[in-house]
């Protein structure tokens, strides 16, 4: 190869963005070739639709073949996938077909931000909550509490959320009726930046986040605990109490740093994967995000509306895989940048 | 002697017994489907939404059935997805880590990308298409369905597993003394990975009976049969809810829970007894 010498920094960051731009490639074909192997087609869902809204046949036959020019999809494939491409490559997400004349951008830019706004929360409070009580595991001596709080937390991290928020709905909807059931905001506010608005959205949140919650804690909890229980039995925190080291200064240098790092790992990479949204979550909850238009878009084959999402989500978890291994070698020096 | 004190640490562990006892009890509920009276599950048959009474144990729900003869069915049919999910898994993991770990090589290397594409596919996108496309199956072909989502996992540990049994000192004994491949799959390494199948076996058995409450959730369930995912569909659709007919919405819930803590407790007390190594890491 070329006999230039490129810092090994540079040369590392390269290959990690050049994979990152492969892999993302790869997706987005497998994202176009996927949507397509359902069978029928985003027409048919268009004229059930007009069926059940009582439109004539011959009329939706008409419009129907307006909508196939319109959307290119009297073309070929290859013509459909390049056409496709061309329209990531500009940023373009296309026009939804099952909402037409919505654009998939304006849809997903109504849903994003209230899965993001729900998912990223809950997650980011389960991960403090569950490593916080993880450390507290992994410290503490005394037994009998241990062993409960690790039975809860492992038992209610097998129950499937889902489930555990039919129990919450009921308990606090229905029996202490001081939380709503369902929705993403009242239906007497008017949305926007004021009070009322905020904290209705607020209280509507609570129960989806709370089911999350105590679900993920669980996970967190386990591993955080494992963590520092083998750092704690490392020979270095051992010298480091040798040297009469602080304990706020052993707690913060030589444990915390140790044992969060693969935890911000595993945060960063649950936080990718939130763009799809979380179907059930919103089925029960009637709570509309990323995951509900992405079943509505299954169901009217809106291919626009999945290659969006999907895109989505694509850069989300390998946006997040390559940020971590680029920031890796910052935070941890035991980790080089692929040089000598 | 040995006999009886291991048997003396199977009946001391208590998170063992308590899991065990969970899981008979749910086991039991499914049986006694066989003992009810098909009747009791038609539309109309019973007075509605009554609450429990000695003569409808769990009340009846908002179409006059009586809850625990549907609650009976759907735990024996949420049993059969389930064993069906997990043994079909099982097999399909089992094959895939035996070829992949012990051949190695290319098919080692071609396995390893498929198990590890499966990995990254997001599952319920996935799961959803693949439903659409099927249109309406039985639960049988349900579990079968799950069955080639839940493998990959097992699979993948099971690899490693195999992979380092093979650098064993009794299976380089095995090979010296001519044993076939064959034989020192199912002789020299199958009983060491026994743990790693029930684990494997109970995690696939798990998941898919969770997963077929949520596809039933959204409407894609297997069609016509009494599953607890659709007792709980019902029960949502019907507003059992709002009407506070919480002998309608709580079994089918509390049955699966109690199943899949029962399944975890068993866990932590196998790890107990053949695994003390492990306590470092659950810490129990």
């Amino acid at each position: 190869m070329s006999k230039i010498k490129y810092s090994p920094i540079l040369s590392y960051v390269l290959k990690r963005i050049v994979n990152f731009l492969i892999l993302s490639f790869i997706v987005c074909t497998i994202n176009f070739i996927l949507p397509r192997c359902m069978p029928g087609s985003p027409l048919s869902g268009i004229l059930a639709r007009m069926s059940i809204e009582g439109a004539s046949v011959s009329g939706g036959k008409a419009i129907v073949e307006r909508y196939i020019k319109e959307f290119g999809l009297d073309k070929d494939l290859f013509t459909q996938y390049i056409c496709y491409l061309r329209q990531l490559l500009t940023g373009n997400l296309g026009v939804s077909i099952m909402a037409f004349p919505d654009s998939v951008s304006s849809l997903i830019a109504e849903a994003l931000p209230w899965t993001v706004g729900l998912l990223a929360t809950s997650t980011i409070l389960s991960w403090i909550i569950g490593n916080l009580l993880g450390t507290f595991v992994g410290f503490s001596k005394k037994k009998k509490i241990n062993s409960i709080l690790i039975i809860i937390s492992l038992s209610l991290n097998r129950i499937p959320y889902y489930l555990l928020s039919i129990i919450l709905i009921y308990l606090f909807a229905y029996v202490f009726t001081i939380l709503p059931s369902s929705g993403r905001y009242g239906i007497t506010v008017t949305p926007g930046l004021n009070l009322p608005f905020i904290m209705s959205a607020i209280s509507h949140s609570i129960l989806p986040a709370l089911s999350i919650i105590l679900v993920s804690v669980g996970a967190w909890l386990i591993s955080m605990r494992s963590l520092t229980v083998s750092v704690l039995g490392e020979d270095y925190l051992l010298y480091a109490e040798a040297k009469g080291l602080k304990k706020r200064r052993i707690f913060m240098r030589y444990l915390f740093r140790n044992t969060l790092l693969p935890q911000v790992t595993s945060l960063s990479m649950s936080l990718g994967s939130i763009a799809s949204g979380s179907l059930l979550l919103e089925q029960v909850y009637d709570y509309p995000g990323m995951g509900s238009l992405l079943f509505d878009a299954f169901e009217y084959r809106d291919y626009n509306v999945m290659h969006g999402i999907f895109l989505l989500t694509t850069i989300g978890v390998l946006g997040a895989v390559t940020i971590i291994d680029l920031l890796y070698p910052l935070i941890d020096p035991r980790i080089r940048y692929g040089g000598k | 002697m040995k006999n009886s004190s291991s048997r003396l640490t199977f009946l001391k562990n208590e998170y063992l017994i308590t899991g065990i006892v969970l899981v008979l009890f749910v086991l039991s509920i499914g049986l006694l489907s066989f003992t009810v009276n098909p009747k009791m599950i038609e539309i109309g048959s019973c007075p509605p939404e009554r609450p429990p009474s000695p003569e409808y144990i769990l009340g009846t729900d908002s179409l006059g059935r009586d809850i625990f003869s549907c609650l009976t069915l759907g735990v024996l049919q949420s049993l059969i997805i389930g064993t069906t999910a997990g043994t079909f898994g099982i097999i399909i993991s089992i094959i895939f880590a035996f070829i992949s770990g012990y051949k190695g090589g290319k098919a080692d290397a071609l396995l390893r990308s498929i198990i590890d594409t499966f990995l990254v596919i997001p599952l319920w996108p996935l799961l959803i298409i693949l439903r659409g496309y099927l249109g309406s199956l039985n639960t049988f072909q349900l579990g079968l369905l799950l069955a080639a989502f839940s493998w990959p996992g097992a699979a993948r540990a099971m690899r490693s597993q195999v992979l380092s049994l093979k650098e064993r000192d009794f299976v380089n004994l095995a090979w010296v003394s001519g044993e076939s491949d064959l034989e020192i799959i199912f002789k020299e390494l199958m009983p060491n990975l026994l743990p790693y199948v029930g684990v494997s076996f109970a995690q696939s058995f798990t998941w898919s009976i969770v997963s077929e409450v949520g596809l039933e959730l959204v409407g894609l369930g297997p069609a016509g049969s009494m599953t607890l995912g659709l007792i709980i569909y019902y029960a949502l659709s019907y507003g059992a809810m709002t009407s506070g007919l919480w002998w309608w919405i709580f079994p089918p819930i509390i049955c699966i829970i109690l199943l899949l803590i029962g399944l975890q407790l068993i866990n932590i007390g196998l790890d107990q007894i053949y695994n003390p190594r492990l306590r470092r890491i659950t810490g129990l």
